[in-house]
C-alpha cells in the first residue's frame, strides 16, 4: 500500500505539501453494545490541487470520515487515535470555536441531497451571500455581487435572477449549481464532495462533473471526492482510496486501482460494476408470443372530475398533468423489457397502471383480454401480473414475520393446499438464496438486498407471467445489486416469466433487457432492441442518455 | 403572497360565516318550545305572550325571521337585549372590549415567552432545563382552568396575602396599574395551559429542524450560532407553531367563560352565561355569532402568517 508510506513516516515538509493529510485516524461510536468502531488506522492524503476519490459502500465509514474532517461527529464518537491536517495544521487540536471559522472558509462541502441542504425558507442568493459575510467581511450589497459572480461561475446563465428564487422555485441541477457555488465561494483550500450527482438525473448528474472537473482546473482547488460509485470516481479523481468497513484495504493512481485491483473488494466491486457490453440476461425466447399489449395508454394527474367537465368542457384537454400520455409499448412472453428515463418522465406511472394501482386512459391487451379501465382489472390479472417496488423497507409491513409475507399471495391465490403452505415458503426463500430460517424474522432483522430478496421471493410466490420491477436495484449498494439483477434473471429462467424492468441505471438495463423503452416527460420517445442500442438512428434524447453514463471503470478517460 | 391565494382564504370566512349565523339561528329560534313562554314563565297571561311574540317576531314563518335578523346583523342591528332593555351592539361590545383585553393580554405574554422556552429547550435538548419545561408543560396541559384558577386564588389572592386582586375589572383607560393588577391572575390562568402547548409545539418542531439537512449545511458552512438558531433554525419552526396558536384562540375562547365567571371579568364569557341563565336570544346569538367569526378570523390571520413565513404555501 504505497498511500500509506507516503505519509506515516514522510518528513513534515513533505507532509506540508499535501492540502490534507490524514495520518493513523480511528474512530468509533460508543453504543449500548459497547465501542463499536467506524474508522481504523485510516491513513491518507490529498496533494495541493489534486483530486482523491474515496470509494466504498453505505456503512463502509466513507460519511463518518468526511464527519471528522469537518470535525462536525455526533456526541457519541469517540477518536481513538490519529491525526487530521489541513495543510499541515493539526485539526484535532482546535476548539470548536476555532472550527467555527475554518469551516466554509479553509475548507468546504458539498453535499449529496440539493433540495434537503438548502433551507426551504431563505432565497438562494442570501444562502451563498452569507457566508460571503461571515467570512469575508463584506457588506450585504458586496457579498450579493459576489454571490453573482459566484453562481455565474458555475454555468447558471441568468445568476442575478436565481438568487432571487426559493429552493422550490430552481431544479435540482440549478440547485446543486448553488452548493457549489457556496463550497467555492471563499476559495477554500479543500472541498469534500459527498456523493454531489448521486441524487441527481442522469443528464443533471453529467453536467455536475463536467463542471466540477472544469472549476477543479480554474480553481486548482483540493478535493476529497467521496461516492459508491467506481465508474464514477474514475472520472474524475487522480488517486483513488478504496474503503470497505472502516478500513482502507486499497490506495493508488486511478489506473493502478481499476487495471490491477490488489484487494479481494476491489476487485468484488470492479466486477459489480455494470458493463454494459457483458450480457447476462435470459436468451431471448425463440418465437416472439405477445403477452401484454399496452395500447395508447395515458395517465392524467388532475384530470378534470365529472363536475367540471361538465360545466367547463372547453378545458378538458388542459387541465391537469400527463404523467403519461399515448404510450404503446408490447411486452412478449419470457423477455425482459426495459424501461428508462429520467425521474418524472412517467416510468413508474406506467408500472402503477400495469400493477393495477393507477387509473388510466387507453386500452390494456393482456393475453387476448382487453382491458380498458383500472376496475376491469380482475383477480385473475393480479395473480398473474406482480409487483416489487423500490423500497423494501417500505413495501414489508414490518410487523409481519417473513414466513407471514411471502404466504400470503399463496393463501391468497389458493397456490397450494394449506398444508403445505409452509415447506412452499422455504423453497421459496431457498430460491432467492436465503436461508428456510429467515420465516420467523421480521423486516428490520433484514439487511436491504435480504428484503428485497423477499419483496421478489413473494412476487413469485403468486407464480406470475409478468413480473414489474420498479427501480428494484436503486436503493441497494453496488455489490448487492449485481446480485439481485443476477436472481432475477435466474428466476426469469426457471419460471419462463416476462420481467417489466424500470430503471435509470443504462449500464444495468444493457446488461438485462432484450428490448430497451425510453421514456421522456410522459412520452414514449424511443423503444429498440438491446443490440440496436448503438444504431444511428436512435432518438437523440435516448441517445444523450446512453452518452451520459460514466465510461466503466476499466476504462478511465485518457 | 398571491392576491389569489388571500381572495380564496377570504371567500372561505365568508362561506363559514353564512353558515354560522343560519346554525346559530336554527338552534337559538327552531328549538322545541315557545321562547316567549321561555322568557316570561309559566304564569304569563295569553295576551302577554302573544304581545312578545309580537316583539319578538315569533308570529312569522322562520325563513322571514332568518331574514330579518341577517338583514338586521348586515345593517349593524344585532336588536335589543329582552333583559337590559339596551340595544344588543351595545353590551355585547363592551363584553367584546373587556374579554379581548383579557384574551390579548393572555396571547401576547404566551407568545412572547412561549416561543422562545420551547426553542430553547429545543437547543439545550435532554438537559435539566428541557425536563423542567417538559415537567411543567405536562402540569399546564393536565390541570383543567378551573383547577389553576383556584390555585392561583389560594396562592395569590387569598385575605393574608392578597397579593391581587381576587376578582373584578379596571379599564385600563381609567388605571393601567388596576388594570394590570386586576389582568394578571385570569391572564395568567389561561396562558398555562396555552404556554405549555405553544412551547412543546415549538420544542417539537424546532428539534426536527435541528436534525434537518440544511441546518447541518448551515454550520459546515462555519455560521455563528446565533445565525443557524435565528436565521435558518427558528423561522422553520415557527410555521407549524402559529397554526397550534390559531387553534389555541379556539381553546382560549372556550376557557374564558370559565376565567370570566372564576374572578369576576364583565367579557363575553359573563354575558353568554347571564344571557343564558336569563334566555336573552338575541344576546345569545350575538355573542355566539361573534365567537365564531373570531375563530374564523384568527384561522385566516394564521393562514396569511404562515404564507408569509413559508415561501412554498403561498402557491399552494
Amino acid at each position: 500500500m504505497t498511500a500509506q508510506t507516503l505519509t506515516k513516516d514522510a518528513p513534515i515538509a513533505a507532509v506540508e505539501k499535501s492540502a490534507l493529510s490524514i495520518i493513523d485516524y480511528s474512530l468509533a461510536y460508543k453504543t449500548a453494545n459497547g465501542l463499536i468502531p467506524a474508522l481504523q488506522n485510516i491513513d491518507l492524503t490529498i496533494p495541493k490541487g489534486k483530486t482523491v476519490g474515496l470509494v466504498g459502500e453505505s456503512g463502509s465509514g466513507k460519511s463518518s470520515m468526511a464527519w471528522s474532517i469537518m470535525r462536525y461527529l455526533p456526541s457519541n464518537a469517540v477518536e481513538t487515535g490519529g491525526a487530521i491536517r489541513l495543510a499541515g495544521e493539526e485539526l484535532l487540536d482546535y476548539t470548536p470555536y476555532q472550527m467555527m471559522d475554518i469551516r466554509g472558509r479553509r475548507m468546504s462541502m458539498v453535499f449529496q441531497d440539493p433540495s434537503t441542504s438548502l433551507n426551504p425558507t431563505i432565497k438562494l442568493g442570501e444562502q451563498i451571500a452569507e457566508v460571503l459575510m461571515r467570512h469575508r467581511g463584506l457588506t450585504k450589497a458586496q457579498a450579493w455581487a459576489e454571490a453573482e459572480a459566484a453562481l455565474g461561475r458555475t454555468g447558471i446563465t441568468r445568476p442575478k435572477e436565481m438568487l432571487q428564487r426559493f429552493p422550490h422555485e430552481a431544479s435540482g441541477g440549478e440547485k446543486q449549481r448553488v452548493v457549489i457555488a457556496t463550497a467555492f465561494a471563499c476559495e477554500p483550500e479543500l472541498i469534500i464532495f459527498d456523493e454531489p450527482t448521486t441524487a441527481l438525473d442522469i443528464l443533471t448528474a453529467r453536467q455536475i462533473l463536467d463542471l466540477f472537473n472544469q472549476l477543479r482546473e480554474e480553481t486548482n482547488v483540493s478535493a476529497l471526492y467521496i461516492s459508491h460509485d467506481l465508474g464514477l470516481v474514475s472520472r474524475v479523481v487522480d488517486r483513488v482510496s478504496v474503503i470497505h468497513k472502516g478500513i482502507i484495504v486499497e490506495s493508488g493512481s486511478v489506473q493502478e486501482v481499476f487495471r490491477r485491483p490488489k484487494a479481494d473488494y476491489t476487485r468484488q466491486l470492479i466486477g459489480a460494476v455494470p458493463d454494459p457490453d457483458r450480457w447476462v440476461g435470459v436468451d431471448a425466447p425463440g418465437e416472439p408470443k405477445t403477452l401484454l399489449r399496452i395500447d395508447k395508454v395515458g395517465v392524467r394527474y388532475g384530470a378534470p372530475t365529472k363536475l367540471q367537465a361538465m360545466f367547463w368542457p372547453t378545458d378538458a384537454e388542459t387541465v391537469g398533468f400527463w404523467g403519461a400520455k399515448d404510450i404503446s409499448i408490447d411486452v412478449r412472453k419470457g423477455e425482459l423489457l426495459g424501461v428508462v428515463g429520467e425521474s418524472g418522465s412517467g416510468k413508474s406511472t406506467i408500472a402503477k397502471v400495469l400493477a393495477g394501482l393507477q387509473d388510466f386512459e387507453g386500452k390494456l391487451d393482456f393475453d387476448g383480454k382487453a382491458i380498458t379501465s383500472r376496475n376491469a382489472i380482475d383477480r385473475a390479472y393480479r395473480r398473474r401480473v406482480q409487483i416489487v417496488f423500490q423500497h423494501p423497507d417500505a413495501s414489508l409491513n414490518p410487523r409481519h414475520r417473513i414466513g407471514t409475507i411471502i404466504a400470503r399471495p399463496l393463501k391468497l391465490y389458493g397456490i397450494v393446499p394449506k398444508h403445505e403452505i409452509k415447506a412452499r415458503v422455504a423453497e421459496l426463500l431457498e430460491m432467492v438464496r436465503l436461508p428456510a430460517s429467515y420465516a420467523d424474522r421480521l423486516p428490520h432483522q433484514l439487511s436491504g438486498g435480504e428484503k428485497q430478496r423477499v419483496a421478489i421471493a413473494r412476487a413469485f410466490a403468486a407464480e406470475p407471467e409478468l413480473v414489474i420491477c420498479d427501480e428494484v436495484t436503486a436503493a441497494l449498494d453496488v455489490s448487492v445489486q449485481a446480485a439481485v439483477a443476477e436472481l432475477l434473471v435466474k428466476l426469469q429462467r426457471n419460471t419462463g416469466a416476462a420481467c417489466v424492468f424500470i430503471t435509470h441505471d443504462l449500464n444495468l438495463i444493457r446488461q438485462l433487457a432484450h428490448r430497451i423503452a425510453v421514456m421522456h416527460h410522459g412520452k414514449l420517445v424511443d423503444f429498440f432492441d438491446r443490440v440496436d442500442a448503438r444504431s444511428v438512428d436512435r432518438d437523440p434524447y435516448a441517445k444523450a442518455l446512453l452518452d451520459a453514463v460514466p465510461v466503466h471503470a476499466g476504462e478511465p478517460e485518457a | 403572497m398571491s392576491w389569489g391565494y388571500l381572495i380564496r382564504r377570504l371567500l372561505a370566512v365568508f362561506m363559514v360565516l353564512a353558515i354560522v349565523t343560519f346554525a346559530v339561528f336554527a338552534i337559538t329560534t327552531m328549538l322545541p318550545g315557545n321562547a316567549a313562554i321561555m322568557i316570561l314563565g309559566e304564569y304569563a297571561t295569553p295576551d302577554a305572550v302573544a304581545a312578545l311574540e309580537k316583539q319578538l317576531h315569533l308570529d312569522q314563518s322562520w325563513y322571514m325571521q332568518y331574514y330579518s335578523w341577517v338583514s338586521g346583523i348586515l345593517h349593524g342591528d344585532f336588536g335589543t337585549s329582552l333583559r337590559l332593555s339596551l340595544p344588543v351592539t351595545q353590551v355585547v361590545g363592551e363584553a367584546f372590549a373587556n374579554s379581548a383585553l383579557l384574551a390579548a393580554t393572555a396571547l401576547v405574554v404566551v407568545t412572547i415567552t412561549a416561543i422562545p422556552l420551547g426553542a430553547l429547550a429545543a437547543i439545550k435538548r435532554g438537559t435539566a432545563m428541557d425536563l423542567g419545561l417538559g415537567l411543567f408543560s405536562y402540569l399546564g396541559t393536565a390541570l383543567p382552568e378551573f383547577v389553576t384558577a383556584t390555585l392561583l386564588l389560594v396562592f395569590f389572592a387569598a385575605p393574608q396575602q392578597g397579593i391581587f386582586p381576587a376578582g373584578g375589572f379596571v379599564a385600563p383607560w381609567e388605571s393601567l396599574a388596576g388594570f394590570g393588577a386586576h389582568v394578571v391572575l385570569p391572564a395568567a390562568t389561561l396562558g398555562l395551559v396555552l404556554m405549555a402547548h405553544i412551547s412543546r409545539q415549538v420544542r417539537s418542531e424546532m428539534s426536527e429542524v435541528l436534525h434537518s439537512d440544511y441546518i447541518r449545511a448551515a454550520r459546515l458552512k462555519g455560521l455563528t450560532e446565533k445565525r443557524v438558531i435565528r436565521r435558518h433554525a427558528l423561522p422553520n419552526s415557527l410555521a407549524p407553531a402559529v397554526a397550534v396558536i390559531s387553534l389555541d384562540i379556539g381553546y382560549l375562547l372556550g376557557g374564558i367563560i370559565v376565567v370570566e365567571e372564576i374572578f369576576a371579568w364583565p367579557g363575553l364569557g359573563r354575558l353568554l352565561i347571564y344571557a343564558l341563565e336569563n334566555r336573552d336570544l338575541p344576546v345569545i346569538q350575538a355573542v355566539t355569532l361573534l365567537l365564531a367569526t373570531v375563530y374564523a378570523l384568527s384561522n385566516l390571520l394564521s393562514d396569511i402568517v404562515i404564507a408569509l413565513l413559508d415561501p412554498r404555501v403561498r402557491y399552494a
